[in-house]
C-alpha cells in the first residue's frame, strides 16, 4: 500500500529500535497497535465488503451453481433442483455458436477498446492543448454526448440509420451515392456491428476523454516546464513525464473498458431490435442473454456467463496485476 | 500545456495551434451531431420527419411532440421515482466507496489486494445472468417493489466500478499533503476530510456522474424488482413509445429529450468541478 506515513514510522520500528522495553510489556501494546492500525481501514472498507459480500455474493454462487443443474422453466417453477455436473459446460464447448461469439466478442472488444482509448487520451490532450473557450466547447459537448443514457441514445442511433428516413441515408444520396436510397444498415452482420462499434465508441469518449483529462491536471505544470528547459519534445515529455502519471487511472479505464464491451448486450439488443440472432451478431454477453432467457436455458445461460467471466479475467489479468502492483510502489 | 514557444520556433507553434483549434471544432460537430439531431426531431410535427427531404433545422417547430410525451401515462410517477431512487444510490455508493477507496488507498490493510480484485471479478459478470438471483434474494428480504430495494440495487451495481474509480483518483493525489496535516495535528480521519477529499473531488464527481448515468439508464432491473405501475422509473415509460403498430418517431425523440435533460442538467451543474484542475492548483500552491 502507500508509503508509511511520518507517524507510523515515528511510533514504529524506529523508535522500537533503541528504546529497550520489558519483553512481556512489549508484546502486549504492540500486538494491539497492529490492531488498532488495522482496524481503522477495516471499518472504512467494511461496508463496501457487506454490500458486495451481502447483496451480490449470494446472487454469484447461485450463478455458479446455477451453471451445474439443468433448470428450465419447468425446474424453476417446480423447485426442483436438478444437479446435471459439467453438462452443461460440456455443451457448451461443443456448440460452434460458442467458438463464433468468442471470435466476435474478441474482434469487437479490440476494436472498441482500442479505438476509444485512442480517441479518447487524444481528446484528453486536445484539452490541454487548446484555449479556455475551445475547452469549454469540447467539454460542453461531451458532457452533452455523456449525458445521453445509452437506451435513449440507442434510440437516437436507430433514427439516425432508419433505412427510409434516416438522415445518414439522407446526407449519402445527396453527396451522390444514390445506392444508399432506403439502405437498411441491419441486414447483414458487418454492417450492423459497424454500427454498434461507432455507437460504444461514440458513448464512451467523453468519460474516458474526461477522465483521462482529470488525470493529466494532476500533473505539476513544473514538470512540464523542466522537461521543456531540458530540450525534450511532445512525445518524449507524454511518455515520461505524462504517461507515468496517469498510467494508474489509464489502466484502470482500459480494463474497465474490456470489460463492459466483452459484456455488451444493451447496445446490440436495442440497435438489432431482437434481430441479433438472425444476423448473428452474438457476442457472449447476447448470447448469454438468449440462452438463459429466450430458450429459457438457465443454466446454459449461467455457464456462459461463468465461461465470460473466466475468460475476461484471463484477458484482464495481468492488467489488474500491474494495477494492484503499480498501486503498492508509488502512492 | 504551453503552445506558444519563444524565438525560431514560435512560427510553428502558431500554426499547429491553429490545426488544433480546427480538429476540435471538427470532432466537436460530429461528436455533437446525434444529440443536436435527437433535439431538431423532437420539435417537428410527424409530418416533416417522415418526409423523403429532412431539414437540419426545426422549419415547422412545434411542442406537440413533448405535450404528447408528458400525456403519456406514468409520466410523473416514473420520473419522481427516477430523481429520488437515483440520487438516494449515488450519494450513498460515493459515501462507501470514499471511504473503501481512502482505506485501500492509504492504508497497509491485510487482504486490501484480494478485496480489489474481488470486487473487479464481480464487475465481470454479465448483469442480465444476475437478474434472477438478485430478485429472489431481494424477495426474501421482502424489498422488492420497494425504494429500498432498487436503491440498494444500484448501489450495490455501480460500487465496484466507483471503488476502483476512487482508488485511482486517490492514488494520484501526493500522501505528503495529508502528511502534512497530520503533522501539525490533524487526525487521520480529519485529513482525508479536509485534505483529502476536496483534492479528489473532481474525480469523486466525475466518479458520481458515472453511477447516476448508470442507473439512470437502468432497465432490466427495475423491471424485475418494481411491480406496480407507480413504482417504474423513466425508463420504463420510454420503451412505452414502440408498440407493434409502429414508432412514433417524433414522440420519441421528445421522450429521449425529456429523459436525458435531468442528467444534461446535472452534468451542467458539476461541470466546472470536473474540468478544472482543482487538484493541480492545490498541489502546486
Amino acid at each position: 500500500m502507500a508509503a508509511p506515513t511520518v507517524p507510523e514510522v515515528a511510533s514504529g520500528r524506529a523508535k522500537r529500535a533503541v528504546v529497550p522495553v520489558e519483553p512481556y510489556r512489549r508484546r502486549s501494546p504492540n500486538w494491539r497497535r497492529a490492531l488498532r492500525r488495522q482496524l481503522l481501514p477495516f471499518l472504512l472498507v467494511l461496508p463496501a465488503l457487506v454490500l458486495v459480500g451481502g447483496v451480490l455474493g449470494y446472487p454469484i454462487g447461485q450463478l455458479v451453481a446455477t451453471s451445474f443443474q439443468q433448470l428450465g422453466l419447468f425446474q424453476l417453477i417446480g423447485h426442483h433442483v436438478l444437479w446435471n455436473g459439467l453438462a452443461n459446460y460440456r455443451q457448451l464447448f461443443s456448440d460452434g455458436q460458442f467458438y463464433s461469439s468468442l471470435e466476435q466478442t474478441a474482434v469487437f472488444v479490440l476494436a472498441t477498446v482500442g479505438l476509444t482509448m485512442a480517441i479518447g487520451t487524444g481528446v484528453a490532450l486536445l484539452m490541454g492543448r487548446v484555449g479556455k473557450v475551445l475547452r469549454t466547447v469540447i467539454s460542453l459537448t461531451m458532457l452533452l454526448v455523456w449525458a445521453m443514457p445509452s437506451s435513449a441514445a440507442s434510440i437516437v442511433w436507430t433514427w439516425l440509420f432508419q433505412a427510409q428516413w434516416g438522415v445518414v441515408n439522407y446526407v449519402l444520396v445527396s453527396l451522390g451515392l444514390h445506392s444508399f436510397g432506403s439502405h437498411d444498415w441491419f441486414a447483414s452482420q458487418i454492417s450492423a456491428y459497424g454500427i454498434v462499434t461507432a455507437m460504444i465508441v461514440w458513448q464512451a469518449i467523453p468519460f474516458i476523454a474526461l477522465s483521462v483529462y482529470a488525470a493529466l491536471t494532476l500533473v505539476p505544470n513544473e514538470l512540464y516546464e523542466a522537461a521543456a528547459v531540458d530540450g525534450a519534445n511532445a512525445r518524449t515529455i507524454f511518455r515520461q513525464v505524462t504517461f507515468p502519471i496517469i498510467r494508474p487511472v489509464f489502466f484502470l479505464l482500459t480494463v474497465l473498458s474490456i470489460i463492459w464491451d466483452g459484456n455488451v448486450f444493451n447496445q446490440v439488443w436495442y440497435l438489432t431490435g431482437g434481430r441479433a440472432q438472425v444476423l448473428n451478431v452474438m457476442p457472449l454477453g447476447v448470447w448469454q442473454y438468449i440462452e438463459a432467457f429466450a430458450t429459457q436455458q438457465y443454466g446454459m445461460g449461467a455457464a456462459i456467463a461463468i465461461v465470460t467471466v473466466l475468460i475476461l479475467l484471463v484477458v484482464t489479468g495481468y492488467y489488474i496485476r500491474t494495477m494492484v502492483r503499480t498501486g503498492e510502489v508509488s502512492a | 500545456m504551453t503552445t506558444t514557444m519563444a524565438g525560431p520556433r514560435s512560427n510553428r507553434g502558431r500554426r499547429s495551434t491553429w490545426l488544433w483549434r480546427v480538429v476540435a471544432v471538427a470532432f466537436c460537430a460530429v461528436m455533437v451531431f446525434p444529440v443536436y439531431w435527437m433535439v431538431n426531431s423532437s420539435f417537428e410535427p410527424n409530418s416533416q420527419i417522415t418526409s423523403l427531404t429532412p431539414s437540419f433545422f426545426p422549419a415547422h417547430f412545434t411542442f406537440h411532440n413533448f405535450v404528447d410525451a408528458v400525456d403519456r401515462p406514468w409520466f410523473w410517477d416514473d420520473a419522481r421515482n427516477s430523481l429520488v431512487i437515483v440520487v438516494t444510490a449515488v450519494v450513498l455508493v460515493l459515501v462507501v466507496a470514499f471511504l473503501a477507496a481512502a482505506a485501500v488507498a492509504r492504508f497497509r490493510l491485510w487482504g486490501a489486494k484480494a478485496f480489489l480484485v474481488l470486487v473487479l471479478v464481480v464487475q465481470m459478470v454479465p448483469t442480465a445472468a444476475l437478474v434472477i438471483p438478485l430478485f429472489l434474494i431481494l424477495n426474501r428480504a421482502k424489498l422488492t417493489d420497494t425504494y429500498a430495494g432498487l436503491v440498494l440495487t444500484y448501489v450495490t451495481l455501480t460500487l465496484p466500478f466507483t471503488i476502483w474509480m476512487l482508488r485511482g483518483f486517490v492514488k494520484a493525489v501526493p500522501i505528503d499533503l495529508e502528511e502534512a496535516a497530520m503533522v501539525d495535528g490533524a487526525s487521520r480521519m480529519g485529513a482525508f476530510r479536509r485534505i483529502l477529499f476536496p483534492l479528489v473531488l473532481p474525480g469523486v464527481i466525475s466518479t458520481g456522474v458515472f453511477s447516476f448515468i448508470t442507473a439512470w439508464n437502468d432497465f432490466l432491473y427495475v423491471n424485475v424488482i418494481m411491480t406496480q405501475n407507480y413504482h417504474q422509473t423513466l425508463p420504463v415509460w420510454l420503451f412505452s413509445f414502440s408498440t407493434n403498430t409502429g414508432t412514433d418517431y417524433g414522440g420519441l425523440m421528445a421522450g429521449c429529450v425529456l429523459f436525458s435533460l435531468p442528467v444534461v442538467v446535472f452534468f451542467l451543474f458539476v461541470q466546472r468541478r470536473i474540468v478544472t484542475g482543482l487538484t493541480a492548483g492545490a498541489v502546486k500552491g
